[in-house]
């Protein structure tokens, strides 16, 4: 019992003992930490943008002048039939004209003694689909419809940010390995040349009579350590970046999303950080103590 | 007990060790004398299995170099208390924990290594210097704290490897003196030196080193 406490203190007085290795692998540790954890934090609220962003697309499809308001109420049930599309809502003659009297502050029958504003239809689509939004078809699918005189939209940018919508999805798991495996990387060498700046008082112990498994369990609770201490700065640090990036959001960009974090997602850094800093130390021991 | 029969060892450009065959008995003080260079270091080297011989055998206490097994060098070195020119002191722990650590290795409870270590800082005479890191003592006292190291664990063979080497004449006179009187608590000393003048005269066995070969067993 009086030994396994003392592997333990030991572990932790290291840590203490060599502030500068310790800081700098509890920094390495806290950045890469913050890195995945970002990376989590925007996988986690990307669907959530993507919903934002596919809220505002909106295409205006205008009827040729002798649709009438019923034929267009028609149509725009065909079109919300369109899969992919959420709502198409009718703006009528007469809707028209209360618009265009909003807008240019003149009533158009006073202008040229009749209507000449078509009716039209509003459409939005849906946001909740991981899949891509076919956008150039749905629009094609409008314009062939008989009435259908206009379609204006966006189709560019939707195209563009849809795209990349795609493309990120699809690399997701790809990017989130390589940057885990980075993280691992990168500590595991700090873990180790901490070790190997130690290398003397690994000779001293083993000199003295110490078993390797003596010898390498204070570098693994150090680590431990480490690696606790690591995720007690990093989670106040997330927490912090999406305050502050939900404030910039909010109520500078005057957008209406909200990044979120999970509860969890501290958890999960702790055991990956505990997980990394453990198995970096053990191996890095190992490596000295062949 | 330390054993060698007809040890060879011989390192890649320098000397090391020739056919050596000699023995020395258990509470017995020898000295270890001859040039820098002149194979001292391997042979101690040899006997706490730091290094294995290329022919013949070395017997250090139970163990012998023929039969050990690697995960078992660890037992054997706990035997074995080690003092060397160059102190081999951790620098990043006080005198205490760095005398307390092999009683941690061996698993002793708190309350005894409390007692054996402040025992030891009163035998080489380092009361009050507890507190500080090595950095902070002198030669003479570092090397105090590295014997006082070595013996804490009560081994039955403390090796000394030119302990006296960087050390003031009374400083090297005053640990040949607590050599002396550990030796009388029934240690077998090995100690080697390329200073023939401190070990002359007091009536101890002297083996004589000269390029890996043994010239004096007396």
């Amino acid at each position: 019992m009086d030994q396994l406490f003392f592997l333990i203190s030991e572990g932790f007085k290291n840590v203490w003992r060599h502030k500068a290795t310790s800081f700098t692998a509890v920094f390495t540790l806290y950045v890469t930490l913050i890195i995945v954890g970002l990376f989590m934090v925007g996988g986690e609220n990307i669907h959530k943008i993507i919903q934002y962003v596919r809220s505002k697309y909106k295409v205006d499809v205008f009827y040729e002048q002798n649709v009438s308001d019923l034929q267009a109420k028609v149509i725009a049930e065909k079109i919300r039939k369109i899969r992919g599309v959420r709502s198409a809502t009718v703006i009528e003659k007469k809707d028209a004209v209360n618009i265009f009297r909003d807008q240019f502050g003149e009533d158009i029958f006073d202008v040229l003694g009749y209507n000449p504003l078509p009716a039209s239809t509003v459409v939005n689509f849906n946001r909740n689909s991981a899949k891509r939004l076919k956008f150039n078809a749905i629009i094609e699918e409008i314009k062939s419809m008989d009435g259908v005189d206009v379609v204006r939209h966006q189709g560019i940018l939707v195209n563009k940010l849809e795209r990349y919508y795609q493309k990120l999805l699809a690399n997701f798991p790809f990017v989130s390995g390589l940057i885990v495996l980075i993280a691992v990387l990168v500590i595991y060498n700090t873990v180790k040349l901490s070790v190997y700046s130690r290398r003397k008082l690994i000779y001293s112990m083993q000199l003295i009579g110490a078993t390797k498994s003596f010898i390498k369990m204070p570098f693994v609770f150090e680590g431990l350590l480490m690696g606790g201490l690591s995720t007690l700065l990093v989670y106040p640090s997330m927490l912090g970046f999406i305050r502050g990036s939900n404030f910039l959001i909010q109520s500078v960009a005057h957008l209406k999303i909200s990044l979120s974090v999970d509860p969890f997602l501290w958890l999960w850094l702790a055991g990956l950080a505990a997980i990394i800093s453990i198995l970096g130390s053990y191996r890095a021991i190992s490596s000295i103590l062949k | 007990m330390i054993e060698f029969q007809n040890v060879t060892y011989n390192h890649q450009k320098d000397v090391g060790v020739n056919n050596l065959s000699f023995s020395i008995p258990e509470n017995d003080f020898t000295f270890l004398i001859g040039p820098t260079g002149s194979g001292k270091t391997t042979l101690m080297r040899l006997i706490y299995f730091d290094l294995f011989p290329q022919s013949g055998i070395v017997r250090a206490g139970d163990y012998s170099s023929n039969k050990i097994k690697k995960r078992k060098i660890a037992y054997a070195r706990r035997d074995i208390g080690m003092v060397f020119q160059n102190y081999q002191l951790l620098e990043d722990r006080n005198v205490y924990d760095n005398i307390a650590l092999p009683l941690h290795v061996l698993g002793f409870p708190a309350k005894e290594i409390t007692e054996r270590v402040e025992e030891c800082i009163d035998l080489v005479k380092l009361d009050g210097k507890e507190k500080l890191n090595p950095t902070q003592l002198s030669g003479g006292e570092q090397q105090r704290a590295s014997l006082a190291r070595a013996i804490v664990k009560d081994p039955s063979i403390l090796l000394a490897d030119e302990p006296t080497g960087n050390l003031d004449p009374v400083s090297a006179f005053e640990l040949v003196k607590l050599l002396q009187e550990i030796h009388e608590t029934g240690t077998t000393i090995l100690m080697a030196s390329h200073n023939y003048n401190l070990i002359k005269g007091r009536g101890y066995r002297i083996m004589e080193l000269q390029n890996g070969h043994l010239r004096g067993n007396g």
